[in-house]
């Protein structure tokens, strides 16, 4: 199956956050805690999803000249309304996420499966790869945000795992311990690939 | 069709396209927006508010607070409870500027003769497990019950009556002074506020 090729390349081998190093403000930024790394993976998957599908869609239409902008205006409008649609049903969400919302408009991992992939395949194997994409996205951002909240305030998902005298490890909730968390976990997945190759 | 025209003609329909889905999404968003901002107040009306059983945030006052930067009147809004039609409390925005990082937002809740209910911090961008520490309630409790004669403002590292939080003093300190300068400006206009 192809299409399921298309989708699973997104969780490991070409995983935006781990291998190819691409979105990382965002993922730097918000995962603080594991659910925000969840909110945000959501969002950038829908509108990775949506870019794809209209990028495809339109990929004959739309001349080469002119992509760049008119992907761009098609990735805002998707964020736009992701945007609108948290705030309205997702408030805490919204609020806790903040500007890094609307910078998903440049989060290089949406234009650059647009300009990658969609903009060259055709729609089913351009959603399989929004959805694999996004998910990988999402996984990469959801473990970074519970190694630093379980560490960081010895909490996952908002539930206390270690007992009440657990003196949190502050730094990892800072932005220095994005990178060093980061940081690990790399070198733990780079560890692991050429153990098994 | 080729050429510039059609580069323009089909820039052109895709930002008509994506007008369009916006205002629709707009449209629909527009009333829980609304209705969550309204009830965000409310949460933080409830928890500095003694009883009430009006609606306060449709029984306001604002008053000038200063002016900013260009000249123009800065607002402050006063929310009015009231209990059986009696005023039982009133409760203000007030914001702290000199926070370890940006703006510390809160709401004070008072009584009539401007004795301290409750404190609610609502937005801020302190450290996180450090100076966020003024959101937990073993500090905010500590105003209860505080008027502006008789108290000490500040923090007890600065010999005022006021616990600080280890590791952190400077947001506790910008808090402290906030909430004094809300109940200054609420006892110099309490006349105004009070009136119904």
């Amino acid at each position: 199956m192809s299409l399921l090729k298309e989708f699973r390349k997104g969780l490991w081998r070409e995983n935006a956050v781990f291998r190819l190093l691409l979105g990382l403000c965002p993922t730097l930024a918000v995962t603080t805690s594991a659910e925000h790394g969840l909110g945000m993976g959501f969002a950038t998957t829908f509108v990775l999803v949506g870019s794809n599908i209209v990028v495809s869609l339109l990929r004959k239409a739309i001349p080469s000249k002119v992509r760049i902008p008119a992907f761009i205006v098609i990735i805002a409008s998707f964020v736009t309304v992701v945007q609108l649609c948290m705030e309205a049903y997702f408030y805490d969400l919204y609020k806790a996420l903040g500007i890094f919302i609307p910078l998903i408009v440049v989060n290089c991992v949406i234009l650059g499966r647009a300009e990658a992939f969609a903009s060259k395949n055709r729609l089913l194997p351009a959603m399989a790869d929004g959805l694999g994409m996004g998910t990988g996205f999402t996984l990469a951002l959801f473990v970074l945000g519970a190694v630093r909240e379980l560490f960081g305030s010895g909490t996952l998902l908002g539930f206390a795992v270690f007992g009440a005298g657990y003196q949190p490890f502050l730094l990892l909730i800072l932005p220095p311990g994005a990178f060093i968390a980061m940081g690990l976990l790399l070198a733990g997945m780079n560890r692991f690939d050429t153990n098994r190759s | 069709m080729n050429g510039l025209p059609r580069l323009i003609v089909t820039l052109t329909l895709i930002t008509v396209g994506a007008g369009l889905l916006l205002s629709l999404v707009e449209s629909v968003t527009r009333e829980p927006i609304a209705e969550q901002r309204r009830l965000e107040i409310l949460r933080a009306l409830q928890t500095v508010l003694p009883v009430f059983d009006n609606s306060p945030d449709a029984d306001t006052v604002e008053l000038v607070v200063g002016q900013d930067k260009k000249g123009r009147d800065q607002m402050r809004t006063f929310f009015r409870g009231r209990e059986n039609g009696t005023l039982s409390g009133v409760a203000f925005t007030v914001i702290a500027p000199d926070g370890y990082s940006g703006n510390i937002g809160m709401m004070v809740g008072v009584d009539p003769r401007g004795t301290v209910v409750g404190l609610e911090i609502l937005t801020h961008a302190e450290t996180p497990g450090l100076g966020d520490k003024i959101t937990r309630n073993e500090f905010k409790d500590q105003f209860k019950g505080k008027t502006l004669e008789g108290v000490d403002w500040r923090v007890k590292k600065d010999g005022g009556d006021f616990d600080q939080i280890t590791g952190a003093t400077i947001s506790p300190r910008a808090v402290v002074k906030a909430v004094q300068q809300g109940l200054q400006f609420f006892l110099d206009h309490q006349a105004e506020v009070l009136t119904p």
